[in-house]
Order: C-alpha cells, then sequence, then structure tokens
C-alpha cells in the first residue's frame, strides 16, 4: 500500500512538496485553509529579478497538481498537528506517515506602523496593494490621477524592534527594487524614490537589476528610514525622513506612498508548535532542527518543513526546499 | 557624684565622633549650596514656615506617619525605633533633673543615668515610664527582627539587600536595646530599683545568680551597651542611620523652597542621605516586579550615589514613572536626583548638532490658540487627525505649531540627561511661541505638557493638555458629543498623572462620551506603559513585556476600548494587546455628530 503524507498549506511551498512525493511514489494529500490553491503568490503580479508572471507559475503548479491527480482538500483549516495525523477545525481528522508543514507566513500589518498613515491617509499602500494594482491594470492614485512623485519605503514590519519584528524579510528591498522598475515604466515622467536602511541584493541577479535600477531608470535611493509621513492639504503625503548619508533631515511631498511589508510569522504557528512540542525561533517561525543537515526537519520525528514557514524566503528558495522536505518526508515514510 | 566609668568610653568616643561628622557634614552642604538657597534659608527662618517644619520633623522623623500609610505594622516598626528611643531620652534627661536638679551632667550621664543614680532613692514612676519605653522600642527590634524573615506580614514583597557597612550598624542597633534591658536589669539586681521589665528580670537574677558572677556581668553587660552604642554611633554617618539626622534638615530646607534641579547642588546632599534604604521603593518598581530588575531601584540609585559608585547603567535603567516617588516615606524628590546624576554623567552638549535650526520655521497661521501635537503624536496619526476633528467642530481658529516650524520640545533630551541641548530646543520654541503671539497653547503629550509648564518661560500663554481643552469645549458647549453604550477603560499615563496631577479631566471626558471602567491600578497607583522616553536601558522586547502586563490590567475591567491621553502610551499599549487602544481625541472626535 502506499504510504500517506499531509502536506499542510498549498501554496508554492505544499504544491510543490505534494508534486514531488507524487513523483517519488508517495500519496500527499495538501490541506489548504482558503477556497483555492495558490498561497500568497495568487496576489503578486511579477517576480523578481526576471520580471516573470506570478500567475505563469502558479499555473503551471496547480496544472501538475491536477494531472498528479493530488487529493486537495480546501477551506480546512489545520488546528493541530502529530507526525501521524492533523486535526482540521470541523473536527476531521487525517491519517498518514508523516507531515509536511508548508504554511508559509503572515503580511505584516501595515497599519500598526500609525505614524505612516496607512489606513488613515490615500495613497499610502503596501507594496502586496501595489502588486494587486497592476494586476487590475490600474495604477492610479486615490482621485484617479498619475502619481508624479512615488516613495517606496523598505522594511515596514522587518529589523524593526518596535513592532517586535527582529528579522529581516529578504525579500523586500528586490521588491522594492522591481516595483520601481514597473512604476517607472508605467510612470516614466515619475520621481521614484526608495529610503532604505541597507539595500541587500543577496540573489542571482539583484545586484544587476540594482544598479539597473538606478543607471537606467534614475531611479533615487535615499539611505534613511521615513521617521513619519502627514497629509497635505493638496492630498498629497509629506514625509521626513533623515538622509544618513549627508547627515540631513529631508522633508518632501509625495503623490505616493508605497510600504514594503515585510514576513512575519503566522499567528497559529505558537499554537501547533505547543501542541506538537515543536520548537520556535524567537522571530515566532518554525525552527528547523539544525540549519545545515536536517534544515527541512523539525524537532520532532515525522514533521517534516518547506518554505517560508521557517523564515522569509523567495520562491526558488522555496520551490527547492519544498523538493527537499518531500524527499526527507518520503523517507521517513518508507523507513 | 561622678558620671564617669571606664565602660563609658566607647560611648563617648562614638558619640563624639558621630557629632563631629555630622556637624563638618552638614556645615560643608549648607555652605555650598547656592547663594539663593541660602538666602531662602534666611528668609524662611522667622517665618511660619519652621513651625511647620517643626511640626513635620515630629509627625515624620519620630512618628512615621507616611509609613502609617503603606502598611500600619511597618509604621509601628518605625515609629516604637525613633519615637520610642526619642522618649527614652527625653525621660531620661526629665529623670536626671528631678533627681538632682537643673545642673551640668555629662552625656554619658544621662545615657547611662541607671548605672550611677544606684545611690538616689527610687522614683518607681521614672522607673516604670522608662521599662514601658524600653518595652515599646524591644517591640520594634522584634518586629524588625520578624521582618527579616517574614517581610510580607509588613506589606512588602522585597526588602533591601544591604550593604555590609550597613549590616554592621544594623547589628549594633539591633543588641542596643537589648543590652540595655540586660545592664539595667543586672544593676537593678544587685541594688534594687526598676519596674516591671528591669525589676522584674533583675529580681529573677538576684534570686538565680549569686552575687559575684552578678557583678562581673554587670560589668560586662554596660560595657556591651556602651559598645554597641559607640559602634552604631561610628558607622552612622556612613551608613544609612545617617538618615535619622538629616532628615530633620530636609524638612526644614524643604519647607524654605530649596528645590534640587536639573544640575546637581548641595541640597541634593541632604536628600540622598536622607534615605533611611527602607525599601518602600522597591515594590511598586515594575522594572522589578514584571522584569525582575532589582538592582536600580532608588533606593540602590541613592546608595549608589552616596558612595560615589553610580554607573550609567543604573542611573538610566529608571522609568521616571513616579511610582517610587508617591510611596516615599522621606518624600525624596527621587526623579529630579535622577535627572541630575544624568546630566552630571551624560550632558556634552553638541554645537554643530542644532545648525538645521536656522531657516527652519516655516510658520504661519493666525490662530490665538497654538496646537503643538508633539513628536509621538505625529507619530500617531490617528490622534492628530482626531484632534483637527475636534478644532473644526468647535470653530476654534489653530496655528499649528509643530508642523511648520516647530521642534521637539526637549523632554525627552533632558531626561536623557543633555540637559544644554534640551535648553536649546526650548528656547528656540518658546521664541516660535511668542513670535505668533498665542495666547494657549494645546498639546496632546503630556511629556511636552510637563516640559512646558515646568521649563519653559511662557509669560500670558495658557498651556493646556487636549484632555483640560476638550473638557472645557464640552462644557462651553462647543462640542456636543453624543454618549454611547460603549465601556472604556482609562490608563492614566505617569507624566499627565502623577507627573502634572491631570486626573479628573480625562475621566470627565471620557464619562461624556460612554462608561468609564477602573483598571485596579488607577490615579496616583496607575502603572506605566513601559516605553517611558526616560528608560534608554531596558530592550523594546522588556517594554513589551510591561506593556503586556499593564493592557492585562486593562482588560480585565471587562471595557470594549482601551482609552489614555498619552500619544507614547497609546503606542506602548498597543503592542501588549490585540485589543482596541484610542487617544482620548480619537474617541471624542468618534462621538461628535
Amino acid at each position: 500500500m502506499k504510504k500517506r503524507i499531509i502536506v499542510i498549506g498549498g501554496g508554492v511551498a505544499g504544491m510543490q512538496t505534494a508534486l514531488r512525493l507524487a513523483e517519488q511514489g508517495v500519496e500527499p494529500v495538501i490541506v489548504e485553509k482558503e477556497p483555492e490553491l495558490g498561497g500568497k503568490l495568487r496576489g503578486w503580479h511579477v517576480l523578481f529579478p526576471s520580471f516573470t508572471p506570478a500567475e505563469e507559475v502558479l499555473t503551471a503548479l496547480r496544472r501538475r497538481v491536477n494531472e498528479s491527480g493530488i487529493e486537495v482538500l480546501t477551506s480546512a483549516e489545520v488546528v493541530g498537528l502529530e507526525p501521524r495525523s492533523v486535526r482540521l477545525a470541523d473536527g476531521r481528522e487525517l491519517h498518514g506517515d508523516s507531515v509536511v508543514v508548508a504554511t508559509g507566513f503572515t503580511l505584516f500589518d501595515a497599519s500598526i506602523k500609525e505614524e505612516y498613515g496607512y489606513g488613515i491617509y490615500d495613497n499610502v499602500l503596501t507594496s502586496a496593494d501595489l502588486e494587486r494594482m497592476f494586476n487590475e491594470g490600474r495604477v492610479a492614485r486615490a482621485d484617479g490621477t498619475a502619481p508624479r512623485r512615488i516613495a517606496f519605503l523598505h522594511c515596514v514590519g522587518s529589523r524593526d524592534e518596535k513592532v517586535c519584528q527582529q528579522h529581516c524579510s529578504k525579500v523586500c528591498c528586490i521588491t522594492g527594487v522591481k516595483q520601481a522598475m514597473e512604476m517607472k515604466k508605467l510612470f516614466p515622467e515619475a520621481d521614484v524614490f526608495n529610503f532604505y536602511m541597507d539595500i541587500r541584493m543577496f540573489g542571482p541577479g539583484y545586484e544587476e537589476m540594482y544598479r539597473e535600477a538606478q543607471q537606467k531608470y534614475n531611479i533615487h535611493f535615499v539611505r534613511g528610514r521615513i521617521s513619519e509621513a502627514a497629509p497635505t492639504i493638496d492630498g498629497r503625503v509629506q514625509i521626513k525622513a533623515e538622509d544618513t548619508l549627508t547627515g540631513r533631515p529631508l522633508r518632501m511631498s509625495v503623490d505616493m506612498l508605497v510600504l514594503l511589508i515585510g514576513m512575519r510569522a503566522n499567528d497559529d504557528n505558537a499554537r501547533l508548535a505547543e501542541g506538537a512540542g515543536l520548537n520556535r525561533a524567537s522571530s515566532g517561525f518554525m525552527a528547523p532542527r539544525d540549519l545545515f543537515l536536517g534544515n527541512v526537519c523539525s524537532n520532532v520525528g515525522g514533521i517534516f518543513y518547506a518554505g517560508a514557514v521557517t523564515a522569509p524566503k523567495s520562491i526558488g528558495e522555496t520551490l527547492n526546499e519544498a523538493t527537499a522536505a518531500a524527499d526527507a518526508a518520503a523517507k521517513y515514510a518508507e523507513a | 557624684m561622678t558620671f564617669y566609668a571606664p565602660f563609658c568610653l566607647p560611648f563617648i568616643l562614638g558619640a563624639a565622633l558621630m557629632f563631629l561628622i555630622v556637624a563638618w557634614k552638614w556645615g560643608k552642604w549648607l555652605w555650598l549650596l547656592p547663594h539663593e538657597d541660602k538666602m531662602r534659608i534666611l528668609r524662611g527662618l522667622p517665618t511660619r514656615r519652621t513651625v511647620a517644619a517643626i511640626g513635620e520633623v515630629v509627625s515624620e522623623s519620630l512618628l512615621h506617619r507616611r509609613i502609617f500609610r503603606v502598611n500600619p505594622l511597618l509604621g509601628y516598626m518605625h515609629m516604637s525605633l525613633a519615637f520610642g528611643w526619642f522618649l527614652l531620652i527625653l525621660t531620661g534627661w526629665i529623670e536626671t533633673v528631678a533627681h538632682i536638679g537643673f545642673r551640668y551632667v555629662p552625656l554619658q550621664g544621662h545615657v547611662f543615668f541607671k548605672y550611677f543614680a544606684t545611690g538616689l532613692e527610687h522614683k518607681p514612676v521614672f522607673d516604670f515610664l522608662m521599662d514601658l519605653f524600653l518595652l515599646f522600642v524591644l517591640s520594634g527590634v522584634a518586629l524588625a527582627w520578624g521582618k527579616r524573615f517574614y517581610s510580607r506580614a509588613m506589606g512588602m514583597h522585597r526588602t533591601t539587600k544591604h550593604v555590609l557597612g550597613d549590616r554592621i550598624a544594623l547589628s549594633a542597633l539591633w543588641f542596643i536595646f537589648p543590652a540595655r534591658l540586660l545592664a539595667e536589669s543586672t544593676t537593678c539586681a544587685l541594688y534594687g530599683g526598676g519596674s516591671f521589665l528591669t525589676g522584674s528580670l533583675g529580681g529573677w537574677m538576684a534570686e538565680h545568680i549569686g552575687v559575684m558572677p552578678l557583678m562581673t556581668l554587670e560589668s560586662v553587660a554596660w560595657w556591651f551597651y556602651s559598645s554597641c552604642l559607640g559602634l552604631f554611633f561610628v558607622a552612622l554617618p556612613f551608613s544609612r542611620y545617617m538618615h535619622i539626622f538629616t532628615e530633620i534638615p530636609l524638612i526644614f530646607l524643604r519647607r524654605y523652597g530649596v528645590r534640587s534641579s536639573e544640575k546637581e547642588s548641595s541640597y541634593d546632599r541632604f536628600q540622598v542621605e536622607a534615605c533611611s534604604r527602607c525599601g518602600i521603593c522597591i515594590d511598586p518598581c515594575q522594572l522589578q516586579s514584571v522584569l525582575g530588575i532589582n538592582d536600580v531601584q532608588s533606593v540602590y540609585f541613592l546608595r549608589d550615589r552616596r558612595y560615589g559608585h553610580l554607573r550609567l547603567q543604573v542611573a538610566d535603567n529608571c522609568l521616571m514613572c513616579g511610582r517610587c516617588v508617591e510611596r516615599c516615606p522621606v518624600n525624596i524628590d527621587l526623579n529630579t536626583l535622577r535627572l541630575n546624576s544624568r546630566d552630571r554623567m551624560r550632558n556634552v552638549p553638541d554645537e554643530r548638532r542644532y545648525g538645521y535650526f536656522k531657516g527652519l520655521d516655516r510658520s504661519s497661521g493666525e490662530g490665538k490658540v497654538g496646537y503643538f501635537a508633539g513628536c509621538m503624536t505625529l507619530l500617531t496619526p490617528r490622534t492628530l487627525t482626531a484632534m483637527s476633528t475636534i478644532f473644526e467642530a468647535a470653530g476654534e481658529e489653530v496655528w499649528w505649531a509643530d508642523r511648520e516650524g516647530g521642534v521637539c520640545c526637549g523632554r525627552p533630551l533632558k531626561l536623557a540627561g543633555e540637559t544644554d541641548s534640551a535648553r536649546k530646543m526650548m528656547k528656540y520654541n518658546a521664541d516660535l511661541f511668542r513670535k505668533h503671539g498665542i495666547t494657549t497653547l494645546v498639546t496632546s503629550c503630556p511629556i511636552c505638557l510637563k516640559v512646558f509648564r515646568e521649563d519653559y518661560d511662557l509669560p500670558g500663554v495658557e498651556v493646556l493638555h487636549h484632555s483640560e481643552y476638550i473638557l472645557r469645549l464640552i462644557r462651553a458647549g462647543r462640542l456636543t458629543p453624543e454618549r454611547g453604550t460603549t465601556r472604556f477603560t482609562y490608563h492614566d499615563p505617569c507624566e499627565l498623572g502623577r507627573g502634572s496631577g491631570i486626573y479628573d479631566e480625562p475621566r470627565a471626558v471620557i464619562e461624556a462620551v460612554g462608561q468609564l471602567l477602573e483598571p485596579a491600578s488607577t490615579r496616583e497607583n496607575a502603572l506605566c506603559c513601559g516605553s517611558s522616553v526616560a528608560n534608554t536601558a531596558i530592550s523594546d522586547g522588556q517594554q513589551v513585556q510591561i506593556a503586556r502586563a499593564v493592557a492585562g490590567e486593562l482588560e480585565a475591567t471587562g471595557a470594549d476600548v482601551i482609552v489614555t491621553a498619552c500619544p507614547l502610551c497609546k503606542k506602548a499599549i498597543g503592542r501588549g494587546t490585540k485589543g482596541e487602544v484610542r487617544d482620548l481625541a480619537e474617541i471624542v472626535a468618534g462621538a461628535l455628530k
């Protein structure tokens, strides 16, 4: 009889894990709390650094899941897990031979940083809002006009002790560069600024993209976090910051302020971890058994991790990790 | 009649040394006082303030009235030691006079009168009184022993960890009165006299111990008693017991209007050495109760400062919430002392740092009411937009003081000890306010409020917190919020409540909008949100821990919304709860039709 492995989460990590498991001759079942597969990627427009449409990746993954005949439970929220079973919110219990947790992350709620006025003033939006606007094909200010000056603010809800998020969310730097370039393509006349504390271009092609943004697109990078934003009488957003390279405070009015929100740990990580005896990092993300030879294993035998449930990751990294997690889980189940 | 025996020597030497050192200390501190403080004292001397000071000395230095408010048993313990000892000395002096009239008797003659007076006829009234007062003091000593083992009985969860010098003095003090009991009882055993305590014990001794051993015992006991006194007196000026004498001039100086300020002065010495290290300041400290930090509280800060080994880490690690100030039985101005310690250790003004002031003022507007939101309010724009709604609804023409020109009020710098830099900011803002000729200055930030009221020189400008201002608007009928059914609870911000004495106005405003539920710790006892700008030592994680504890207490009221009147508190408490936290202005703006 085929071994059965439960994959919690139907995003990029979950789908890739399930596909790899099916390939290995194991029977996976995906448990997804949303009504459809896709996870966070559903809201995204194009992916860095190649500007590949997110839809392309999603469609391919979904099609393959479909073709492989993988069992998928949607609108099914997991409330507890053990190495051989998971409990759902509706009381159902699923049994298998091991479990892969691929529950991903939660986007930081920008309204917590009240000083930026998200949800209070017009024309303050998050990177996720902007992706949605790109997808809808309507990028404009609240009054429908085109923005002439746009500011991106990096590290909103990342590396910020004030909101208890010490970790770096890793992907927002390059996302900021990508979105700035997209805005510049849409509005060639607009001035685009990126306010940052550090620009971390860790991936292949990222540094080149950053250089291109400056040289070809004339996007301005200012080292300094924005301290506060306030509305102006004409409906713009006035921002205050310090240019820490020149040591001068600066103030400017922009038509649009985009907050590059970070990735934080899911709230229910705590409950799941407690129920199953899993370790969590101080950031709230799940802690792998170790960071080298056991980075897809949990500290509990039979429970494995794939993707951003353990830390912020890019799509490419998540896909790789899902493959590794599937192999480890299959090996455990077969043993 | 001679009043000398060799055993008196430790006492005589100890007492002489003590009086010399105390006189030298006081003399030096008084001499070093700034000229204006000396004038204050001279002007105050012939006034009723002196009488009031005497009254306070009796009620505090002797009776310890304020400690009774903390806990009656603790109050009794302190009172029995101080007032009991005082009564012993006073009655002893009267007893001497009664026996031999008004003639010079050396100090040891009064103190060891029982030893020298064996040849005189007995006066049972004095015997009785002296025994009674000795019992009074001994009961205090017994309680002090008990407190070592079980302090909770006296309402104290934690007591002071004492340094070695204090322990020596403390041990000497504990032995003084049992030693006295023993010495006087042996004398009574040999020569008769005494009352229910020394007389009875002496009688028992006479029955059970032979005369020769008794005589040896008498000599040993008096030597021991004198040595305990001598040791205690030598230790006194260098230990916490310096407070016994120092609190007295402190009370007088305070009554004459002498105060500590942001710069250290020799008056501070009176305050620092008036601390008895009773440790009452430890329990209310949230750094202790929530975070388990137990070496930075006022008692330890004062101790370190007094002995000259204060470190910046200790001086900095204080929320300056004022909860300990409320409890301090000596009324020491703890926050100001901490401020001027920080000033001494950190005040290094950077002249170039404020070059940006030039050309900063782009202010305009005509309003006679200036609104200074405060930096933290600018970072919590919901409050800001609510204030804007309120001004509009009331038809108030407002000049937005810190939108186009104003700088930070200066208090965060002052609290950090960068006093001179703070003064630069204060001067800049004060000039700006004067330039606009405002008559009312409203602020949403209690931190700014306190510095405007206390450190800014703004004649003709009334400074109001927005809670006071909003209440005025409501009472004048200029604002008509609708009273709903929402249940609110109110968090007293430290700088607004204990700092500026504003407790009632925010509550009145809340009751105009909905129902008010009081948390367990409220008004003068309110908890600090934990994110005080005065503390630069604890981490964000620790701030959040305190915020969670505070939010827990507020949530326990069952209120729908937590209301506060300080943008910093609002942000801080928001980190400790998933519930709704609002500024006073927000709930008022939300209730306007």
